[in-house]
């Protein structure tokens, strides 16, 4: 506020202070919704499945819920489902998917970023990233039908090339799991390339023209230079994947709804099973809870190697 | 008052204008004043709603039809109670698939809300909705209306949608919509010569023609009408039937095999499922379904209500063993000439043969949280949907009525051309519903992964997958304090 000068004296009024003039009040003010937000649509929530987890509570009941301890978590490892069929189906559909789409991502992402000049290359950028923008259980349904032996037109090309017999990629056994994980795989490649492009797009250009002045090969250029600079956003994308691949479910429940027998089952069809179909509010909390944990593991391992790296990284720019 | 012909005025004898308001409007207001008085008189109280106007809403199956003609048809209500009670309604309707409409309703009514007034529940779900008092027992409004007091086309009937427990007199819904399994057929390759000749050389016996023919029939009989028409290299299979892993479906299908040949899924007076569902009976039962495969179309394994509707109607399929609920929608506009509707065949051999097949179909229920007043249009809007002339628009439009009256009509059997089937499937004996339990969807879950993990090949023995239903029920049925017998030390290691 400018200051004000009193006829006849010399008295300068002084600035009318505002609440916000204090830097944490403003702070806290600008984060409040945030937090509230936060606070009513995460944390009570969460904590309400904390403590629905200790409870023995069935919606089909009418039964008010029943403390009883930690037996959810036992029955979960002892005798009610086979988690750890679960748990190891949902690791290797993790594992599997999340390499082929992490390969698969950087081997289209360099071929668009060394095509910089092609024509065409920008729609084939927007056609590329379609399956990501679509909803899993839309992408789940049509390659359900694309899948089908009698109508499908994946059976109609096999067909044409020669096929005797139509494969019944979801119904049979042998085929359902993968065929599920290539579904994942079209749908989230696109965004594997993304990230992939964000990591070339951060490599300075004068370093890659330094290397390409010292004639280093390629892969020494990839190693030295790009995945110098990339690895930090190929990384997050990789862990984005893992946790997001983690929850799989409203791809699986249009195609498979977890079988053909259990072949399909990850723990994220469990639980919605345990959630939405018996409604065992109880159980299904303490397998959210154990999921939960999984995750958080997960992360804090991918994270702490991360920050291993950028340690020794930083480490060893000091001593140089 | 006649009007004159007095050449000097258009009436003559007519009031004044003013004063003829005037009189009407103090008729009225006596009318008005007087009208307790002279519904006591003459035992006509006027409805409580009168000159209100209700919204309603009513939960149903997406996509199923006889649950969308329960909407579709309720401007008829509308008319009827604006004529008979002097209000109006307005409908709304919420629907989801059959796999999720529990979930919807569930949540809905678990917070006591009045979201949806009227649901169209399936049979199986009686018992989860009512003991947790989410819907209103219907015994002294039944006793207290006339028109709900109807007779039933056969306790099958009253087994399947109105009473929960089994066996008590409890009343917690009525039927919407009846439902059982027929066979409908291709008529135009059925009754062509060729075929038939060709059969004849083929198997000694004659293709069955009629419905007459096909109620005696068996499946052994069947399998060669199947068989016969069974050309993968004309892109033509024999059959289908529903082997999805989706809600209930393969449940369904399944059941028939089993309850025809006299097997059991459990006891419900103890709860107990160990021993009884793992029966040698069942195992192969679950092995003649598993066989049937040879004549449907390939990822047969994966096929639902709308998957069956689909191969039916494009042609691929001769038969189709379906719910006589979705006629219109296997009868197309095309195929109205080309389609016969018959009994499903009978299961074994000899005098022993017969048919046991599964009930579908779904009851009203009320929502207990209803206010007053909706409750009021609920009872109103029941009332209505077993008047004659509803039951018989209903079925005219391709519903299946449970009253005796319009099931014993002379005309009912050509309504629709699937009637006759359904109403032969529904006498007593021929068709069954099964658990009301409150567990239903925990227990149906579990067998339905074991069902399906032995028809699509993941687990090679029927009793494996019979067991691992049975242990996993078993102790369900413990946890929820229904059965007192625990599960076997054989559980331990039961697995898929």
């Amino acid at each position: 506020m400018a200051a004000v000068s009193q006829s006849g004296g010399s008295k300068v009024a002084s600035p009318r202070k505002s609440l916000f003039d204090d830097r944490r009040i403003l702070v806290l003010f600008l984060l409040a919704p945030v937090l509230c937000f936060f606070i009513v649509f995460n944390t009570i929530p969460t904590l309400w499945l904390l403590g629905l987890s200790f409870h023995n509570f069935s919606l089909t009941s009418g039964m008010p819920p029943e403390f009883i301890g930690f037996r959810n978590f036992v029955q979960i490892f002892y005798n009610k489902n086979n988690i750890w069929a679960d748990l190891s189906r949902t690791f290797i559909f993790v594992g599997s998917a999340v390499s082929i789409q992490t390969a698969l991502g950087i081997l289209l992402g360099f071929l668009f970023w060394g095509s910089k000049n092609m024509p065409g290359r920008r729609i084939a950028l927007t056609m590329l990233f379609t399956p990501m923008v679509l909803t899993p259980v839309a992408t789940g349904t049509f390659w359900r039908f694309i899948y089908d032996p009698t109508f499908g037109v994946l059976n109609a090309i096999l067909r044409g090339l020669g096929a005797d017999h139509p494969i019944d990629f979801l119904g049979d056994p042998t085929f359902a799991y993968w065929a599920v994980v290539a579904v994942d795989c079209w749908m989230w490649t696109p965004f594997m390339t993304l990230m992939t492009l964000a990591a070339l797009g951060s490599v300075p250009k004068a370093e890659l023209e330094a290397a390409e002045v010292d004639r280093l090969p390629w892969w020494q250029r990839v190693r030295l230079v790009i995945w110098h600079h990339g690895k930090f956003i190929i990384m997050l994308g990789v862990l984005l994947r893992t946790i997001d691949s983690f929850k799989t479910l409203d791809l699986i429940i249009p195609m498979t709804k977890g079988g053909p027998g259990q072949q399909t089952r990850l723990v994220a069809v469990e639980l919605n099973k345990q959630a939405f179909e018996s409604f065992n509010m109880g159980f299904s909390s303490a397998y959210a809870v154990l999921l939960l944990l999984i995750s958080i593991a997960m992360t804090s391992v991918f994270i702490y190697v991360l920050n291993l790296r950028r340690r020794k990284d930083s480490a060893a720019g000091g001593e140089t | 008052m006649t009007q004159s012909n007095h050449p000097e005025g258009r009436n003559r004898f007519s009031l004044p204008r003013r004063k003829l308001l005037k009189g009407a409007g103090a008729m009225t207001a006596a009318a008005a004043l007087n009208m307790p008085i002279a519904s006591r008189v003459f035992g006509k109280e006027p409805h409580p709603l009168a000159g209100k106007k209700i919204d309603m809403s009513i939960l149903g199956i997406a996509g199923w039809l006889p649950s969308s003609l329960g909407v579709k048809m309720s401007p008829l209500f509308n008319e009827y109670v604006k004529e008979k009670y002097g209000y109006e309604v307005e409908f709304a309707f919420a629907e989801a698939p059959f796999s999720d409409l529990f979930q919807k309703a569930a949540t809905s009514l678990a917070t006591r809300s009045q979201e949806y007034n009227i649901i169209i529940s399936d049979s199986q779900w009686i018992g989860a909705l009512a003991e947790p008092g989410w819907i209103l027992q219907l015994n002294d409004i039944i006793a207290q209306n006339q028109s709900l007091q109807l007779d039933w086309y056969s306790q099958t009937v009253v087994d399947t949608y109105m009473i929960y427990p089994d066996g008590t007199k409890n009343i917690w819904g009525l039927p919407q919509e009846g439902d059982t399994i027929a066979l409908f057929l291709r008529k135009d390759m059925l009754q062509d010569p060729a075929e038939a000749a060709a059969f004849e050389k083929k198997y000694g016996a004659k293709l069955p023609q009629t419905f007459e023919d096909f109620e005696d029939l068996t499946m052994a009989e069947f399998e060669k009408v199947a068989d016969h028409f069974n050309r993968p290299d004309d892109q033509i299979w024999g059959t289908a039937m529903q082997y999805s892993r989706v809600y209930d479906f393969v449940t369904c299908y399944l059941y028939p095999f089993m309850f025809s040949q006299g097997g059991e899924v459990w006891d419900a007076a103890t709860a107990q499922v160990e021993g009884i569902l793992n029966s040698d009976i069942n195992a192969k039962a679950m092995e003649q379904m598993k066989s049937w495969l040879k004549y449907q179309p390939p990822g047969a394994v994966n096929y639902g209500i709308a998957e069956q509707i689909d191969v039916f109607t494009q042609g691929k399929v001769f038969s189709c063993f379906q719910w006589a609920a979705v006629g219109l929608a296997m009868i197309t506009e095309e195929m109205k000439d080309k389609v016969m509707v018959v009994a499903p065949p009978k299961h074994g051999t000899g005098a022993d043969a017969r048919r046991v097949y599964t009930m579908g179909g779904q009851p009203w229920v009320i929502n207990a949280y209803n206010d007053q007043e909706k409750m009021r249009v609920a009872i109103d809007f029941m009332n209505w949907w077993y008047q004659p002339e509803t039951t018989l628009e209903f079925a005219r439009r391709g519903g299946n009525p449970c009253d005796k009256p319009t099931l014993t009509r002379s005309d009912f059997d050509s309504i629709n051309p699937w009637n006759q089937a359904y109403k032969f499937m529904l006498e007593p004996g021929r068709s069954r519903d099964f658990w009301h339990h409150p567990k239903y969807a925990e227990m149906l879950a579990v067998q339905q992964e074991a069902f399906t993990s032995y028809m699509t090949g993941q687990t090679s023995d029927p009793m494996q997958a019979l067991t691992y239903a049975a242990c996993q029920q078993q102790q369900i049925l413990v946890d929820a304090g229904s059965a007192t017998i625990d599960p076997t030390r054989a559980c331990i290691t039961a697995n898929l």
